[in-house]
């Protein structure tokens, strides 16, 4: 059996495919959070289940809406669950009046069932379903009310047959059924011959990827239809479904009277005319305040030792350090004394303990961080701020060549950069969406994290949230900069849009947060247990040995500082004229994921001791973090990249913008670092 | 920039759908725009001919717009929102 779940954009279709099977696909309260098909079997059965890219209708926009098209019309489909928004019926029941034109079957799961009440809606269930000729099952995808109710209809299947219920008036129905006999195989694609009335209807339309009237007889009973009406195809289709459905709701659906809601008040602050933007910069700087400083500052240095051993350990609360004599061994030093007593060669020690341990725990040591900012991430997207942001952002981003929309992408890039730039498919223009790919990964992702962290709080000790803070005003700056520069070099239409619907503000669900942030924590423990412990290891192997093979004492005689020295002109500028090799080694590290570049200090130390990187100043540590934020993101991104763009060229030349910027910024810095 | 001076319109009058003041009710007459695809997006979200439209708020920085139509809120731009005709009610 398989199954389709469709429905308008923050409708909760995803929130019903993971409780229909009890996986954890990402929830938002956004318009698009699903933007790529995603499938799954409904639990203890053999039903397969699609989530689709939410759709406002069957005329594709957006290449994520286009996806959603081409599957129901081209897919051999059991049945499709229509999942309707109960709080806004009306325009929810528009797609449902297109989708029983489809030779497929119909049930309608009406979601937020829960809040109807509350709002002071009353819904005839009955009477409803008779009218539409639908199975009706009232849901709560968040709090999973009707689910094993919609569940059991499904597996037995005792829903209604769709039986094409007529909904226009007799002539521009007896207009369609013609159009039905004439065309048997109404649409061009090769399964023309399913979906006959929903062709017609798009042929009456005008739909592009449909035939075009040539029957004479035919094109004349159009014209005479479009004038009766005085609309074209077009406008007299969806008029006539919205006249169809504002009947259906006058017979079942009563409303309270308008009140102020709940969203309504929340939105006098958070959309103040005054207030709005201050308010954000704050919620956004509380987020990483939270996550880098206070979090940091506490739990950083307890992990480490852990892993290293500390003589003392320094919490810091805020700016203020608190230090305690502790005399930790350390994992790294326990395994190495064991090994040593069980007789295990000295480069096999080295390499455990200055590869693996030093590599892994420089990674680790920032989850306590990470998580944090997972959490504030995952709330910020489904509590419905971040819509909010993007309407009241959208004037000043459309200025400089962005949407509203472009919002969305940054937000979900600081945790990171993969799903950001998935997530501007939701942007309609395609100029503002390529610039806006181009740009997210300046925001730095949660795996620069540990970079900036690493640098502010060994550097800048006491006020390390402060610098912490300059990197990503820097990195808000080039954004800007570099938007505004890319839209004289981006062609474009003359004409944008931003349409977008302005959901009610919800309460994040608990669980939902904590299986997102353990996903994604998992996901990262997971990368730095295989990917960074691996590269560490080699690391670690090319800094003990010569090109001969043979172990060295002193790391200036490794095959590493060759590697690094070819490449130690690039750095010399932004390291304030040092010839260091490395610091390149570090940042080609950074290519394959950005916690290598701090995994590779780490383990550069612990082989070759404090002296290499003993020239880092302030502010060529500074100069030296900003190109690893700026330059060319992780392997996994750039692939991303490309697959969005669709073009290795245009994805090649982001790639060289990033190179170029982040090295004048940091070469900037460096050399003003070294004349002062 | 020239700075445009706006002109409200009053209860009764014709006009373009960006013209009018928070809060402000109107029903939509035809649409005049060109782009294809937005006004196949606009009619697929309800703004037919008869509709009715309020004007709910502004952006803090003054566009776009958040109207509420069919009983749910949508955002959009002022330029999208001359194309659209309106007699205010």
């Amino acid at each position: 059996m398989k199954l389709a779940l469709l429905g308008n954009q923050n409708s909760g279709k995803t929130s019903l495919f993971n409780a229909l099977t009890g996986s954890n696909q990402k929830v938002g309260n956004w318009p698009g959070v699903t933007i790529d098909r995603v499938e799954g079997v409904i639990k203890k059965s053999n039903a397969t289940i699609v989530d689709l890219p939410g759709v406002y209708s069957l005329s594709p926009y957006t290449s994520e809406e286009e996806i959603s098209r081409r599957f129901v019309l081209e897919e051999k489909l059991d049945l499709i669950i229509n999942i309707v928004d109960a709080t806004s019926l009306e325009r929810s029941l528009y797609l449902t009046t297109q989708l029983l034109e489809l030779d497929v079957d119909l049930i309608i799961a009406l979601n937020m069932y829960d809040l109807v009440k509350k709002k002071g809606i009353n819904i005839n269930l009955k009477k409803l379903e008779e009218e539409l000729g639908v199975t009706i099952i009232p849901i709560s995808a968040k709090t999973g009310v009707g689910i094993n109710r919609l569940k059991t209809r499904i597996l037995n299947r005792r829903y209604k047959k769709n039986k094409h219920k007529k909904i226009y008036p007799t002539d521009v129905e007896a207009f369609i059924q013609e159009v039905e006999r004439e065309y048997k195989y109404v649409k061009n694609n090769k399964n023309g011959k399913f979906h006959k009335r929903f062709g017609a209807v798009k042929i009456l339309e005008g739909d592009r990827d449909y035939r075009i009237l040539t029957d004479a007889n035919l094109k004349v009973k159009k014209q005479s239809l479009e004038a009766n009406y005085n609309m074209d195809g077009e406008q007299l289709v969806a008029s006539l479904r919205y006249d169809y459905i504002v009947k259906v709701r006058k017979n079942t659906v009563k409303y309270k009277p308008h009140q102020e809601t709940k969203t309504e008040k929340v939105d006098k602050i958070f959309l103040n005319k005054y207030f709005a933007i201050p308010l954000f910069i704050l919620i956004m700087a509380i987020v990483y305040f939270i996550s880098i400083s206070l979090i940091g500052g506490l739990t950083s240095s307890l992990i480490s030792a852990g892993f290293n051993g500390a003589e003392h350990l320094t919490i810091y609360i805020g700016t203020y350090p608190i230090v305690f004599e502790t005399g930790t061994i350390g994992l790294g030093p326990l395994l190495a004394n064991w090994l040593t007593s069980v007789g295990a060669s000295s480069w096999a020690i080295s390499l455990l303990t200055n590869g693996v341990i030093a590599g892994l725990s420089a990674v680790l040591s920032f989850i306590p961080q990470l998580i944090m900012l997972f959490i504030c991430l995952s709330i910020l997207e489904t509590t419905g701020y971040m819509s909010r942001i993007s309407f009241f952002l959208d004037r000043v981003f459309h200025k400089i060549g962005l949407s509203g929309k472009s919002l969305i992408p940054f937000i979900v890039g600081a945790g990171c950069s993969i799903p950001g730039i998935m997530s501007t498919r939701t942007i309609e223009d395609e100029s503002e969406k390529k610039a806006t790919i181009a740009l997210v990964s300046f925001v730095p992702c949660s795996a620069k994290l540990p970079i900036i962290s690493l640098v502010s709080s060994v550097f800048f000790t006491r006020w390390g949230f402060a610098f912490a803070l300059l990197f990503y005003i820097m990195s808000i700056l080039i954004i800007f900069a570099l938007a505004f520069i890319l839209r004289r070099l981006i062609k474009r239409k003359e004409h944008s849009t931003f349409i977008s619907e302005l959901p009610s503000y919800k309460a994040p669900s608990g669980k939902y947060i904590a299986r997102d942030v353990a996903d994604k924590t998992i996901a990262f423990i997971k990368r730095a247990g295989t990917v960074v412990v691996f590269f560490s290891v080699i690391v670690c192997l090319l800094i003990s040995f010569n090109w001969r093979f043979e172990p060295v004492t002193n790391v200036e005689n490794s095959m590493l500082r060759d590697i690094g020295n070819a490449f130690g002109w690039f750095f010399y500028p932004m390291l304030g004229g040092h010839w260091n090799w490395a610091a390149s080694v570090c940042s080609i590290q950074g290519l394959i994921a950005k916690e290598q570049v701090v995994s590779s200090i780490e383990v550069i130390m612990a082989a070759g001791g404090g002296e290499v990187f003993a020239f880092f100043t302030p502010l060529t540590a500074f100069a030296f973090a900003t190109f690893n934020l700026f330059s060319i993101p992780c392997i996994g991104t750039i692939a991303t990249m490309r697959a969005e763009l669709k073009s290795t060229k245009k994805t090649l030349l982001v790639i060289l913008m990033e190179i170029i910027v982040a090295w004048f910024i940091a070469s900037f810095i460096g050399m003003w670092g070294a004349l002062l | 920039m020239k700075k445009q001076k706006r002109v409200f319109l009053h209860s009764g009058e014709e006009g373009h759908l960006s013209d009018l003041r928070r809060g402000q009710k109107c029903v939509v007459l035809d649409f005049h725009n060109d782009n294809a695809a937005l006004r196949r997006r606009l009619l697929d979200m309800g703004i037919t001919k008869g509709v009715v439209i309020e004007i709910k708020k502004f952006a803090p920085l003054g566009d776009p717009v958040d109207i509420r139509l069919r009983g749910y809120e949508l955002c959009i731009r002022k330029v999208d929102m001359e194309g659209i005709d309106v007699r205010v009610l």
